[in-house]
């Protein structure tokens, strides 16, 4: 179905479900690097190259959200990680070290197929919203075409999940955008999308945006609604 | 795990009758009743005795007194009658004087009559005599003195009028004062009743608190007297706290060691439908029958989670604010029906604050519930009403027997009733994580006929967070 193969790495201990996740992701024309453990995926990283990664939580050794945090370190590469609780702490923990999305066990091929798509769309598509636009009298500049944000003149290191969600923000600048609609705008999901990837995502963006991001000048929160770029 | 509920006996006022604080306060109020009476009878009989022997000892005193002034004249010769005059006569009461055959006295009350009779005799015996005695209507002492050798006798009468009447007012007193004791007793039988009673009503809070599924609440030991009862208590909720955990947590690892197999199951059986072309026309039977049983598996093992969560007391609500009849459509979509959402009242949208995961998960449990036992849902309804929301998942079904409307929550049940068995869709949990998302959002859920005579209308309410 893709028209170039984007590549996946997979990490995942168990070896019945890599496989299977291989052979599913495999017939949506994806090509597939697995690695078992934490340790052999941060070695495969730089040879592979992925366009998205898979990363389960719970490995032996190193866990996932280490292993998340490693990889941040030196990329931006969408990442989605699969955990075993929808309702835990795990959900916030891994957005907190830098995950983009999250499935849970046990999870439809399907589900995690239209995850990395619209991972990959959020990468590759270049839409209305490039105009360059400028916030608190040029101190902080979103440009879509370039692909990046500058404050204070300096450019700021930006996931392209967080990029994408400033650029929406910014392209409605002074306007509120609800959870639902960010849900849908930056990851696809229709409606029933959890609110708290917005949220962790909102807060990482003000840990690099804002001068004090206590008290955000730019991105704010809408009480009840959502959130808003402040011109 | 079944076990028959034995209640130990904790009174006779188990059995009915008066409660513990009001047996306690009447045990105060007889016992205060009981002291009192007695002290009072004994003050009163004491003071009594001790009244009338001292009234009877100045009688008997003053008596002698005249005797010897009466001996005195008859020797100097004055007769009965002129001695008579200077004679002490008591303030009520009189003298009497016998001289030979002769009566004298001085007091219009007192006579020779007013003396009994067995005193006369004893006097006139030669027997000097004390005799207490009623008449008119009042107590009297008479003191009789013999003078034999004049031939003569002194009676002294008193009037025991006076010490009748302190006696009298002494026994109103004590009456008064016992009755103030018996007040005053069960008073402090209610207030000693109620502080001993207090710290259980602490324990009947706790156990309430415990009951509805606060498992971290523990007694604490105020009183050294209570440490025992406070002691066993706590221990009896760790025990219970520690086999609900263990419980739970078996649930909870056996579902997750499920997880593994069931994603690999699910991820390949995706594989396989992606290549259904490939497969003969038996192998996508095949195919379809392992693919429904796998996600209806897969169901059993998330609805298993999710239940053994709220049984932990991990569940935690994420109120978001949402519009009801929004999420009830998604929720329709998503159980992959085709229903109307009917909006009731007149608006078009009904706000309300509730977890929208959650929310979702009941609309579409009980859609499920009434495909696989109500032959499909007909309308979910919506509405704001006072206090909160309501929704209304209704079916054109058989109903639910009225008995069975309660069981009908209940963890794998299945109903009496034959068309309600061998569907074999759900988890056998639908209902009940129904019950318990909707109580985690303090709201409640019941079900009752559905319009007319037909099918069954299934009630949640929700209230304003």
């Amino acid at each position: 179905m893709q028209a170039v193969s984007a590549r996946i790495l997979a990490i995942e201990d168990d070896e019945r479900i890599r496989s299977a996740m291989r052979l599913a992701l495999e017939d949506e024309g994806y090509e597939v690097h697995e690695a078992a453990s934490g340790e052999q995926a941060l070695q495969l990283m730089p040879v592979a190259d992925p366009d998205v990664v898979l990363l389960d939580v719970m490995l032996p050794g190193i866990d996932g959200f280490e292993v998340c945090r490693s990889i941040r370190r030196s990329s931006d590469v969408p990442i989605v990680m699969v955990t075993a609780k929808a309702d835990t702490h795990d959900v916030v923990a891994g957005l907190e070290a830098g995950a983009d999305d999250y499935v849970t066990k046990p999870f439809v091929a399907k589900e995690l197929a239209a995850r990395i798509r619209a991972l990959l769309r959020r990468v590759r598509v270049t839409d209305p919203l490039s105009q360059t636009s400028t916030f608190g009298d040029g101190d902080l500049v979103v440009s879509p075409e370039a692909g990046e944000a500058l404050r204070a003149g300096a450019p700021v290191r930006l996931t392209k999940t967080e990029f994408r969600l400033l650029c929406e923000l910014a392209h409605n600048a002074g306007k509120v955008l609800s959870r639902e609609q960010l849900l849908d705008r930056v990851w696809g999901y229709d409606y029933f999308g959890d609110g708290r990837l917005v949220d962790v995502h909102v807060r990482r963006l003000r840990a690099k945006l804002e001068p004090n991001p206590a008290e955000p000048r730019y991105v704010v929160t809408v009480r009840g609604i959502g959130y808003k770029l402040q011109p | 795990m079944t076990t028959t509920a034995r209640s130990v006996p904790s009174g006779p006022a188990a059995s009915g009758g008066l409660g513990l604080r009001a047996r306690v306060t009447v045990a105060f109020a007889l016992g205060a009743l009981a002291l009192s009476a007695v002290l009072s009878v004994a003050t009163y009989t004491v003071v009594r005795t001790q009244l009338v022997s001292q009234q009877e000892r100045a009688a008997a005193s003053q008596t002698y007194l005249n005797a010897r002034v009466l001996r005195d004249g008859l020797r100097g010769g004055t007769g009965a009658g002129s001695v008579l005059t200077d004679l002490q006569t008591p303030d009520r009461g009189g003298v009497v004087l016998r001289q030979a055959d002769r009566w004298f006295g001085n007091s219009v009350i007192v006579g020779r009559d007013t003396l009994p009779a067995a005193l006369r005799d004893d006097v006139a015996a030669g027997v000097a005599a004390t005799q207490r005695f009623e008449a008119g209507g009042e107590s009297w002492v008479a003191v009789g003195v013999p003078m034999p050798r004049f031939q003569a006798e002194v009676f002294g009468v008193f009037s025991l009028g006076e010490v009748e009447r302190t006696l009298e007012i002494l026994g109103y007193s004590l009456a008064a004062v016992a009755l103030l004791t018996v007040v005053a007793g069960a008073g402090v039988g209610r207030w000693a009743s109620g502080r001993v009673l207090r710290p259980l009503g602490g324990v009947s809070e706790a156990a309430a608190a415990i009951a509805g599924g606060q498992l971290d609440i523990r007694l604490g030991a105020r009183d050294r007297d209570l440490a025992p009862l406070v002691a066993s208590f706590n221990h009896m909720v760790d025990a219970l706290a520690d086999r609900i955990n263990r419980d739970a947590r078996f649930a909870s690892d056996v579902s997750h060691e499920l997880r593994s197999p069931l994603t690999t199951l699910s991820t390949s059986i995706g594989v396989l439908e992606g290549r259904r072309g490939e497969l003969s026309a038996r192998g996508r039977e095949a195919l379809d029958l392992l693919a429904a049983d796998v996600r209806r598996f897969q169901r059993m093992v998330e609805d298993l989670l999710e239940i053994s969560r709220f049984d932990a007391g991990m569940a935690e609500l994420d109120l978001q604010e949402v519009d009801l009849a929004e999420l009830a459509r998604h929720a329709v979509r998503g159980a992959g029906e085709v229903v109307p959402v009917v909006v009731r009242g007149g608006r078009s949208t009904v706000p309300a604050e509730v977890d929208k995961r959650r929310m979702e998960r009941v609309i579409v449990n009980l859609i499920d519930n009434a495909r696989a036992y109500g032959g499909g849902a007909t309308t979910v309804e919506v509405a704001a009403v006072e206090g909160g929301v309501r929704l209304e998942v209704v079916d054109h079904g058989p109903g639910v027997p009225i008995e069975e409307r309660r069981q009908i929550f209940d963890r794998f049940f299945r109903g009496s009733a034959a068309g309600r068995r061998g569907a074999g869709q759900g988890s056998g949990l639908g209902l009940a994580l129904v019950v318990e998302h909707v109580r985690l959002h303090g709201g409640r859920v019941w079900v009752e006929d559905g319009n007319g005579a037909r099918g069954a209308r299934f009630v949640v309410e929700v209230p304003r967070a």
